[in-house]
C-alpha cells in the first residue's frame, strides 16, 4: 500500500468525485463531508510522500509497470513533493472553509460543486506529479475544464469572463501541445527524463527553439504573465468565493511549476541561461509584471479585483526570480511559490468571509469591519504584512532572497521593482485598513452597508478557523523558512 | 528547393489552418464564431501530429499481420511497413479533450444567452455598461 | 482588434513554420519519431499484450493512464455542463 501512495494521491480525489453525485442523490448534506474526507486522505498521503522524498530521495512510480519511456512514469522529487503538499493542503482548507459560502452563493448546486471541486484538485495533482509531457497536458485540461465550470457559476458577468478565459486558456493549452509535438517530432519520446537525455545534441535545431518558445508562451498564458494576464482579473473577481479561494492561489503557481520543470528538467539549465537569452527575457517580463500589477492594483475599488492584480504582480516576482538564474534567486522564487500560494489563499478567504457577511466585495463597504470581525481582520493584516514583506511573515524571507539574487546578478531594475512593489503594497493595504477602522458608516453612501451594519458580526467557525489557520501558517512558514529551504528547496533547484 | 517544399508542405498546410482558427478565435466578435475558430485550431493541431505518422514506401495501418493463433510473436515485425502508432494514440485523447472543451464552451454560451439574449460580444458589453 | 489579431496570427504562424524548417521530411522512415519508442511498441506489442492492433495496445496498456485521463476529461465536461446548465425548479 505504501508503495502505491504516489498514484493514490491522484486517484483518491478522482474516485471520490465519481461517487459524489451518487452520495448527493442520497443525502445532499453529505457531499461536503465526503469531499473533506477525500481531501484529508489525499493531504495525508502527500505529506507522507514529502517525508519519504526528504528521507530517501526521488520516488519513481511506473504506471502499469511499464518502464519509461515506453510507459508513463510518476516522478516525485523535492519540488514535486512540495507542490503536492501545497495543492492538497490548500484544497483541504478551502473545502472546509467552503460550506457556508457555497450554501449562500450557490444554493441548489452544492452536490455538483463538490464533484467538480474534487475533479479540479485531481487535475492539479496530476499535473504536479507526472513525469510525462503528454500526461501533463491531459491533466492540465481536466483542471482547466473544472475551473471553467467553477468560475462560470459566479455572480453576474461571470459567464462572459469565463468565456474569455476559455478562449485564452485553450490557446495556452494548445501552444503547450504544439511545443510537446515539436519535441516529439525531433526526439521520438514523451518522457521528461528521456527527452532530457536526447535533446542536448539537438539544441541548435530550429525545431527545439520553436518548441521551447511555444511551451513557454502557452505556460505564460496559463500563469497570467503580463501581457496575457487579461483573463485573470475578471474571472477571479466574478467567481464564487470558494472558487476564487481554491483556484487563485493554485492555478498560476502550478503553471509556474511546469515552467520550472520545462526549463530545468526537460531542457538543461544551460540552454535557457547561456545558449538562448530566455532568462534575460524572463527577468524583464517579471519586472514589467510586478510594476503593472502594482499600479493596476492601486487603481481598483473592488477588493477582489485588487487582490487579482496582486496575484499578477506575484507571478512577476517568481518569473523574474527564476530569470535571474543564480542559486539564491531561484531558491527565493521557489520559496515564493509556497509563500504566495499561502498568502493568496489567506487573502481570498478573508474576501470570501467579507462577501458572506456584507454581500459585497467593494472596498468602500468595508466600514468598521475591524470592530465587527476582529479575527478575520487579524488574518487580513497578517496576509497584508506578508505581501508587503514584513518579518516574521513568510513574504519577507522570499523577497529577501530575491533581493539578494538581484544584487548578485547586478540586475538593478528588478531590484528597484521589488522595492517599489513593497511600497505600493503598503499603500494598497493601508487604504483598506484605514477604511476598515472607520466605524461610522456614511449613511448617505451605499445602501447595502447601512442595511447590513446592524447584522455584521464575526464569521461562522467553519469559515473562521481555516482562515486563522492560514494566517498562523503564514507566520510559521516565515519562522521556519530556513528549515524548509535546507531540507526541501535546496534539492529542488538545479545546480548552477 | 522543390524537394524541400514537397517534403515539408504538410506541416505548412496545417500551420496555415491553425492560423485561420487562431485568427477566428481572437478577432471575431460573435461567441459561436470564436468557438468554431477554437475547433479549427485544435483540429489542425491534431492533423499536424497525425501527418507525422506516415512512412514513405507505402505503409499500412499498425495492425500486425500473421498475429492470430499465438504464433505471431515469433514472426519478426518489419516496422517499415506499419505506420507510427503513437501519434494516433495521442490524438485520440486530444480529440476527446477538444470535444469536451467544445461542450463546456457551448454550455457557457447558453448561460450567456439566457442572461443577455444575444451572442455578439459588443452587444453584451453594451448591455453590461448600461447596467 | 482585427488588425492586432491578424499580425499576431502571422507572427505565430511564421514562428511555427520557422520551426518546421529543420523537421524530418514528411514520411521519413528513419526519423526519430518513427524509430525510438514507436519501434519498441511495434516489435513487442504482440508478446507483451497479445494484441495485433498496436494502437489499441498502446492506448489501453502502455499508455493506459492517459486513457483514464481522457475518460476523466469527459466526466469532468459532463459534470461541468450539469453544474452550469441545470435550472432549479422555481422556489
Amino acid at each position: 500500500m505504501i508503495a502505491q501512495i504516489p498514484i493514490l494521491i491522484v486517484v483518491i480525489p478522482l474516485i471520490s468525485s465519481l461517487f459524489c453525485p451518487l452520495i448527493g442523490l442520497w443525502r445532499r448534506g453529505l457531499c461536503y463531508l465526503w469531499a473533506i474526507v477525500a481531501l484529508a486522505l489525499c493531504a495525508l498521503a502527500s505529506v507522507n510522500t514529502l517525508f519519504a522524498v526528504i528521507a530517501n530521495g526521488t520516488i519513481h512510480y511506473r504506471l502499469g509497470g511499464w518502464a519509461p519511456p515506453f510507459g508513463i512514469e510518476y516522478v516525485v522529487d523535492h519540488l514535486s513533493a512540495m507542490m503536492l503538499v501545497i495543492v492538497s493542503v490548500i484544497s483541504l482548507i478551502v473545502a472546509v472553509y467552503s460550506k457556508r459560502t457555497v450554501e449562500q452563493e450557490l444554493p441548489g448546486r452544492v452536490v455538483y460543486f463538490y464533484t467538480v471541486f474534487l475533479l479540479q484538485v485531481t487535475g492539479f495533482l496530476g499535473i504536479v506529479i507526472t513525469g510525462d509531457l503528454f500526461n501533463l497536458y491531459v491533466f492540465l485540461e481536466i483542471g482547466s475544464l473544472a475551473g471553467y465550470a467553477l468560475i462560470a457559476i459566479g455572480e453576474d458577468g461571470a459567464p462572459l469572463a469565463t468565456f474569455r478565459y476559455i478562449v485564452m486558456g485553450t490557446i495556452g493549452a494548445c501552444f503547450y501541445l504544439l511545443g510537446v509535438g515539436y519535441i516529439y517530432i525531433s526526439t521520438g519520446s514523451l518522457n521528461m527524463a528521456d527527452v532530457q537525455q536526447l535533446l542536448p545534441q539537438l539544441y541548435d535545431s530550429r525545431v527545439i527553439l520553436t518548441a521551447i518558445a511555444f511551451l513557454l508562451a502557452g505556460l505564460a498564458v496559463k500563469m497570467a504573465l503580463f501581457p496575457v494576464h487579461v483573463w485573470l482579473p475578471d474571472a477571479y473577481t466574478k467567481a464564487p468565493s470558494a472558487t476564487s479561494a481554491l483556484i487563485a492561489p493554485l492555478m498560476t503557481k502550478i503553471s509556474l511549476y511546469v515552467m520550472i520543470r520545462v526549463l530545468f528538467t526537460v531542457f538543461k539549465p544551460h540552454l535557457s541561461i547561456e545558449l538562448l537569452p530566455i532568462t534575460d527575457i524572463m527577468v524583464w517580463a517579471g519586472f514589467v509584471a510586478i510594476l503593472v500589477g502594482g499600479i493596476m492594483a492601486l487603481a481598483q475599488t473592488d477588493f477582489k479585483r485588487m487582490l487579482c492584480y496582486v496575484v499578477v504582480a506575484e507571478v512577476g516576482y517568481i518569473v523574474g526570480g527564476v530569470g535571474l538564474a543564480n542559486t539564491i534567486a531561484i531558491k527565493g522564487a521557489v520559496l515564493h511559490i509556497l509563500n504566495d500560494a499561502v498568502m493568496t489563499v489567506g487573502l481570498f478567504t478573508v474576501a470570501g468571509i467579507i462577501m458572506y457577511k456584507t454581500k459585497s466585495h467593494n472596498i468602500s463597504d468595508f466600514h468598521g469591519l475591524f470592530k465587527k470581525m476582529p479575527f478575520t481582520m487579524f488574518a487580513f493584516v497578517v496576509g497584508a504584512l506578508s505581501i508587503i514583506g514584513v518579518p516574521p511573515t513568510c513574504g519577507f524571507f522570499s523577497k529577501w532572497y530575491l533581493i539578494q539574487g538581484a544584487v548578485i546578478a547586478e540586475h538593478w531594475a528588478f531590484l528597484i521593482a521589488l522595492l517599489l512593489s513593497s511600497l505600493i503594497s503598503v499603500v494598497l493595504f493601508f487604504r483598506v485598513i484605514e477604511i476598515g477602522y472607520v466605524f461610522q458608516a456614511s449613511h448617505g453612501g451605499n445602501a447595502h452597508a447601512t442595511g447590513h451594519t446592524a447584522t455584521i458580526d464575526e464569521a461562522p467557525l467553519s469559515m473562521l478557523i481555516p482562515t486563522i489557520a492560514i494566517a498562523l501558517s503564514i507566520i510559521l512558514i516565515g519562522v521556519y523558512n530556513q528549515a524548509i529551504l535546507s531540507n526541501i528547496i535546496a534539492f529542488a533547484v538545479p545546480r548552477l | 528547393m522543390f524537394e524541400f517544399v514537397v517534403s515539408h508542405y504538410n506541416y505548412w498546410a496545417y500551420v496555415g489552418l491553425m492560423m485561420i482558427g487562431f485568427y477566428a478565435m481572437m478577432a471575431k466578435r460573435n461567441l459561436i464564431k470564436k468557438i468554431i475558430g477554437m475547433n479549427i485550431f485544435q483540429s489542425a493541431i491534431i492533423l499536424f501530429y497525425i501527418s507525422t505518422s506516415v512512412k514513405k514506401g507505402g505503409v499500412t495501418v499498425p495492425i500486425l499481420e500473421h498475429a492470430h493463433g499465438g504464433h505471431g510473436a515469433h514472426h519478426a515485425v518489419n516496422i517499415m511497413q506499419y505506420a507510427n502508432p503513437l501519434p494516433h494514440v495521442l490524438m485520440l485523447t486530444a480529440i476527446v479533450v477538444m470535444v469536451a472543451t467544445l461542450g463546456v464552451a457551448v454550455a457557457v454560451c447558453i448561460m450567456i444567452y439566457r442572461r443577455y439574449n444575444t451572442l455578439e460580444e459588443d452587444e453584451i458589453i453594451m448591455s453590461i455598461k448600461r447596467g | 482588434m482585427k488588425a492586432l489579431s491578424l499580425i499576431t496570427g502571422i507572427f505565430v504562424g511564421a514562428g511555427l513554420i520557422y520551426g518546421t524548417l529543420d523537421m524530418p521530411k514528411w514520411g521519413d522512415p528513419h526519423s526519430a519519431a518513427s524509430t525510438h519508442v514507436s519501434a519498441y511498441y511495434l516489435h513487442h506489442s504482440l508478446e507483451h499484450t497479445a494484441t495485433p492492433n498496436v494502437v489499441t495496445s498502446v492506448l489501453a496498456d502502455y499508455r493506459g493512464y492517459d486513457t483514464l485521463g481522457e475518460t476523466t476529461v469527459i466526466f469532468t465536461a459532463g459534470m461541468a455542463c450539469i453544474l452550469l446548465l441545470r435550472r432549479r425548479r422555481s422556489g
